[in-house]
Parts: structure tokens; sequence; C-alpha cells
């Protein structure tokens, strides 16, 4: 069944069109990856989906479990199951990581009509999920983000995807700035919370991280569309030969 | 309606002592101001004072006939209640021996007032009304044979619109004490002039709280001039929520090596409310440390102002000064003003000094709403962090939250304003 439905999707920023007929269908239990050159509109399509200010589609429609989502604001796709990690985890001086941490499952579990956790619950939980990920508690103890390194950055972000148990996941550029043990932890963390009912959609360069989390359909990005989606191998052939022939071909 | 003056409550000022205190002399001094300063005076520049100076206000001249509830912050706190600028002994806690409030005349602190060699003191308002008007002038002592101080609460009450009134008190720590001080401004004064002396020796410590929350009408021109000495400490917070018109204005002169002055402040800052942080920090000698951090939140048409002046004199080497002002804007229609001014003599000293003015950061906003958290609410929790981050800097820890809920009341209101 369709979890996110993407139809035709074109969006501008100041006047230029960025998505220019984007289509993209993610069924229960897949995991998709979107790979393209820089400037084809992949994180464009992620603060979109988000529901940022100022990404607006233009035309065409997005829909969730059949939910149209464009009239949603970001708190309320979250409440429903959407979960954006993002490229850049922005940083929250004063906002304490375990406060903001538990602000957040909270308000998920009172969105889905299940009882929130007490204070002493919750820590238990928060410290056996941030163990799988290798999370001190002392990281827990700073404010969201301020001063953690690029590998913290990405390892808070799937934690936070695992307390929130999203229906659909898209990870912007997860793979940026980790090294080959980060790239490991954060992998394990989103292979070990996919199940048959939820979707995981990977926005990446490279097919590195498709290493470790194998998708089973690979769309190709390119100048605001899709212009080609294929199996695992097609990420292989992106490695070995580049972008441009799949580019070329096409025009 | 007859139009007022715009020296008018000078001459009132004049009338009133020259019928209460004819035989005073020593005030005689203190009616030599005649007006309010103008906008062309650099240190009201940014704090005009026109709406004041066109009320018709009268010095409070009645017996107390109201009663007042007092709700103290802390629950073991020693309570000091001034009503109508007149300390109030039934209203206030028994005093034990360990404090002493002793009267005192003008001369037993006029040495302290000299030592503030600036024409901003000797021409404020509030030094010339209060010490001209003031009923009676108290000093709190603190010596050093006691251990333990508990916390002293002074409030500041009462008031009507059309009058003013003048607290004055001197602060004095013996050598090696150490008290906290909470200062409630809560009046109905349309202008209050609280005079305050703090007077820190040797190795002393003081920690002063300032809850300037008075009624929506009250113009508030507090004075606050401090001396420290070898070794002392001057922790001073200002809270700035009440009011019209509220200026908290502090000279702090560190005249004795290895002294500290921290005089930081919030100000929560709605409708038509103007808010001004004032401090000049003397550095006289060498190795001393002041900060000046001030951080606001603005909304509606509402103005702030911080003036943060650092002086170092030629003698002062080893100098470290810091000075800070963060202002955030729930408003296009709020104005914050920040003069930064350092004056150094002195070649071997780290002065910093920074200002921003913006926004909520809407990076910050979406970030918290991908994650469930509404819009308002998240405005909310990063208000709460800008502010708590300057609170735990500010405050001990144990007051942390006292101060903290004593923001909340004000942030939602101005959240919800700008909703409407």
């Amino acid at each position: 069944m369709a979890i996110l439905e993407i139809k035709n999707a074109e969006l501008s920023i100041d006047n230029k069109k960025i998505l220019k007929g984007l289509s993209l269908n993610v069924n229960e239990g897949e995991t998709h990856a979107i790979m393209g050159p820089n400037g084809s509109g992949k994180s464009t399509l992620s603060y979109m989906l988000a529901g940022r200010d100022g990404y607006e589609l233009d035309n065409g429609s997005i829909t969730f479990d059949n939910i149209d989502l464009t009239p949603l604001s970001p708190d309320e796709r979250s409440n429903l199951g959407l979960f954006l990690a993002f490229q850049y985890p922005v940083e929250l001086p004063g906002v304490s990581s375990t406060n903001f941490l538990r602000e957040i499952f909270n308000s998920r579990k009172k969105y889905l009509g299940e009882n929130e956790l007490s204070h002493l619950d919750f820590i238990k939980f928060l410290r056996k999920v941030a163990e799988d990920l290798s999370i001190k508690d002392e990281m827990l103890k700073r404010y969201v983000n301020f001063g953690f390194s690029g590998g913290e950055k990405k390892r808070f972000e799937i934690l936070q995807m695992a307390l929130l148990n999203p229906k659909i996941s898209v990870l912007d550029e997860t793979d940026s700035g980790l090294d080959v043990d980060a790239l490991k932890i954060v992998s394990e963390g989103v292979n070990n919370l996919k199940d048959k009912k939820n979707a995981v959609v990977v926005i990446t360069h490279y097919q590195r991280l498709l290493d470790y989390i194998k998708p089973d359909i690979v769309h190709i990005m390119s100048d605001g569309k899709i212009i080609k989606s294929g199996d695992a191998d097609l990420a292989l052939y992106i490695e070995k030969n580049g972008y441009s022939e799949i580019l070329n071909e096409k025009s | 309606m007859k139009k007022v003056r715009n020296d008018q409550f000078f001459s009132n000022l004049e009338k009133f002592v020259n019928k209460v205190y004819p035989n005073q002399p020593q005030r005689r001094p203190y009616l030599n101001l005649k007006s309010w300063p103008s906008p062309k005076d650099e240190a009201w520049k940014f704090s005009r004072l026109g709406n004041l100076a066109r009320k018709n206000i009268l010095p409070f001249d009645f017996e107390n006939q109201q009663d007042f509830n007092i709700n103290k912050l802390i629950k073991d706190s020693i309570s000091l209640v001034f009503v109508n600028g007149k300390f109030e002994k039934k209203l206030s806690d028994k005093l034990l021996s360990e404090i002493v409030i002793e009267e005192v005349q003008i001369e037993d602190f006029k040495e302290i007032i000299n030592k503030f060699d600036n024409l901003s003191v000797k021409n404020h308002p509030t030094l010339n009304s209060t010490l001209s008007c003031s009923e009676k002038f108290f000093k709190i002592k603190f010596k050093n044979d006691i251990k333990f101080y508990k916390p002293i609460e002074i409030f500041n009450l009462g008031g009507t619109e059309n009058t003013s009134i003048h607290p004055f008190i001197f602060i004095d720590l013996d050598k090696d004490t150490d008290v906290q001080i909470f200062q409630h401004y809560s009046t109905y004064a349309g202008l209050l002039a609280p005079f305050e002396i703090i007077n820190l020796s040797e190795n002393s410590n003081l920690e002063i709280i300032k809850i300037y929350d008075d009624k929506i009408n009250s113009h508030n021109l507090s004075l606050t001039l401090s001396v420290i000495k070898e070794e002392a400490n001057l922790r001073s917070f200002a809270l700035i929520k009440g009011g019209e018109f509220t200026r908290s204005e502090m000279h702090t002169l560190l005249e004795g090596e290895n002294s500290n002055a921290d005089i930081n402040g919030i100000y929560l800052s709605s409708g038509n409310q103007h808010h001004d942080l004032t401090s000049c920090v003397y550095h006289n000698v060498p190795n001393c440390k002041s900060s000046q951090i001030v951080k606001g939140v603005l909304g509606e048409e509402s103005t702030a102002v911080f003036q943060g002046k650092v002086r170092v004199e030629k003698l002062a080497q080893k100098t470290e000064a810091k000075q800070m002002s963060r202002a955030i804007m729930l408003s296009d229609k709020a104005v914050s003003n920040s003069k930064p001014e350092l004056e150094i003599y002195a070649d071997d000293v780290i002065c910093g000094h920074g200002a921003t003015v913006g926004e909520l950061d809407e990076d910050q906003i979406f970030y918290l709403s991908s994650r469930g958290i509404s819009k308002q609410k998240a405005k909310v929790i990063l208000i709460d962090a800008f502010l708590n981050e300057m609170i735990s800097l500010s405050i001990s820890d144990k007051f942390h939250d006292i101060i903290y809920n004593k923001t909340k009341t004000k942030i939602n209101k101005l959240l919800t304003n700008e909703y409407e």
C-alpha cells in the first residue's frame, strides 16, 4: 500500500523553478534511494515534504496515507508520521537535549492517543535507544546539536527518528560528513527501525551509504525531475560511470 | 485643562520641601535641579521623559490607608516593606539582631556620592528629588560577626498615578559578609524614584536581584551607586517587565583590587512600554573584572535601550571587562537601541563588546516544528532557552526557577499578542 504519493510536483523559489514535475510513489516496507548531482533539487524535495515555509507547491499533489499533505504545517506532518533527518541539523543553544527529546516523544505519543511516559520511564527508554546508537549520557546533557561533531549530529537525528517511530523517514544526505565507523552506526540504526509497515527514502550523492542501507528502488534525479528509476544495480552503475551518461541519454 | 509646564514637578517638589522640611538646609542643594533631562542630554537621548514631564505629579504626602499583601518569593526570607517610599515596620518581618536598620543623614553617605564624578549622576532626577524629599534615609548594615544571613526581600509598594514616591536605602556590607537581596518594585506611582547606595567592604559578596514590575502607568527611574572594595563581589541582576517607562541605572565603582561586578539584566517589553538598562562600570584599580550582559524580548510597539559604559583608568591594568547585548524582536514595530561605550586609558586590558538584534531564527523554528512541535510552542521553547541561558549565567542556581517563573507570564503575553 502506498504511504507517499507525489504527483507532478512543481515548485519554485524566488521565481525560479526548482521542481519541474516530480513524481514518486513509496509503498509500505520499501526503501528508496534518490541520487543526483548537485543542484538537481534533492534538498528542495526534502523541505517540500516536511512543509517548510516558502516550499509550497505551484502544481501537483502530495498525499500521505491518502491525506493531502499540502495544507498541513510541519508539526502536523510530523505527527502524521513523516520524519526528515536534516542534512544540517540545527543547533538550539539553551535547549537541553533530554528535555527536547522528551517533549517530541510525548507530543507524538499524545497524537497517537498513547500514554505519555513518566520522566523516569522516559529516561530509561531513552538510555536504551541512545546506547544502540553509541550516544553517551554526557551528550544528552548538552544543548541540542550545540557543539556536536558532524557524526554526533547525525546520530542525534537517528535517535529522534527512533523515538518518533515515523511511518516514513526521509534521510537528507545523512552520510555527508561521516567517517566509516559513524556511517555503520547510523545505518544500523536506520536498518533496525525498518519494518514491513514503514518506509525510508534516502537522499544521497554517493553510493557509499547504500552499501549499508540497501535500497529496493533507486531513482536518479536531475533538473527537478526523476529521470530514471531502477534497482540497486543502478546505484552501482552511477558509482562506476558517474551521472553524465544517464543525463546525456535523456537530453 | 490647564497645560502642565515641563518643570511643574520640580516646582511642586520645592513647595513640598519648603513646607515639610523648612529647617533642613542639607536638603536644599538637591532642589537646584529645575527640569527633566532633555533629549539633547546624551544620557537620556534614547529614553525621553516627555510623557512624565506632561504629568502633574506631586510628592506623596498622605498617611497610608491601604492594606498590602506581601508575596514573598522565598519562604524563609526577611521582608522589609516600603510603602509610598516609607519604611513600614508593621508590614515588615520582625528584625532579629542580625540586621541593623538605622536612620542616617545625607552627610553619612555624601562621601560615597561624591566619588561619582559624573554629570549624569549629579544631575540625575532621582538622586536630586529623593535626597530633597525622602522622609527618612535608612541604612541596612550587615555585620561580619553574623555567620549566615537569610535572603532579604525589599518590597516597594503603594503610590498613586499622580504622585511620586521616593524610597532610599543604603546597603552596607561589612568585611567577609555574604548577602542576597531581592528588590521588588511593584507600585502604582506616577513616578517611582528609588535611590540606592551599596557599599561592599573587603571580601564581601552581594547578590542583588531587582524585579521591576510596576503598574502600567508608572515611570520608574531607579538609580543605584555601588562602591566595591578589595576582593569583593557584586552580582546584580535586573528583570524589567513592568511600568510604562522603567530605567534601571547603575553606576559601579571598582576601587579595590581583585574585585568583580556583574551588572546583568533581562527586559521583556510589550505594548507601548519603554525599558532601559543603563550601566556604567568604573575600573579605577588593576586586576578587576566586570560584565554587563543584557538580553531582551520586545513585542508590539515597545522600545528598549541598553547603554553600557566601561571606563578603565590608566592605573587599572589587567582589567577584564565584558559587554554584550542581545535582543529578540517579535514585532517589526518594536525598537531596540544599544549604545556600548568603552573608555580605556590602560594598555593591558581585555575588553569585549557586542550587540545583536534579530527575530527568532526561522531555521530553529522549522527544526522544532518538523519534530511535531507547534510553531507557537517552538517560539516559547526558543525564548525560554534564550532567557534560561542568561538566568543561569547571572544568578545563583537556587534562585533560577523563581526568576524563570517570573518571566513566564510575560512571555506568554508577548506571544499571545503577537498572534492577535
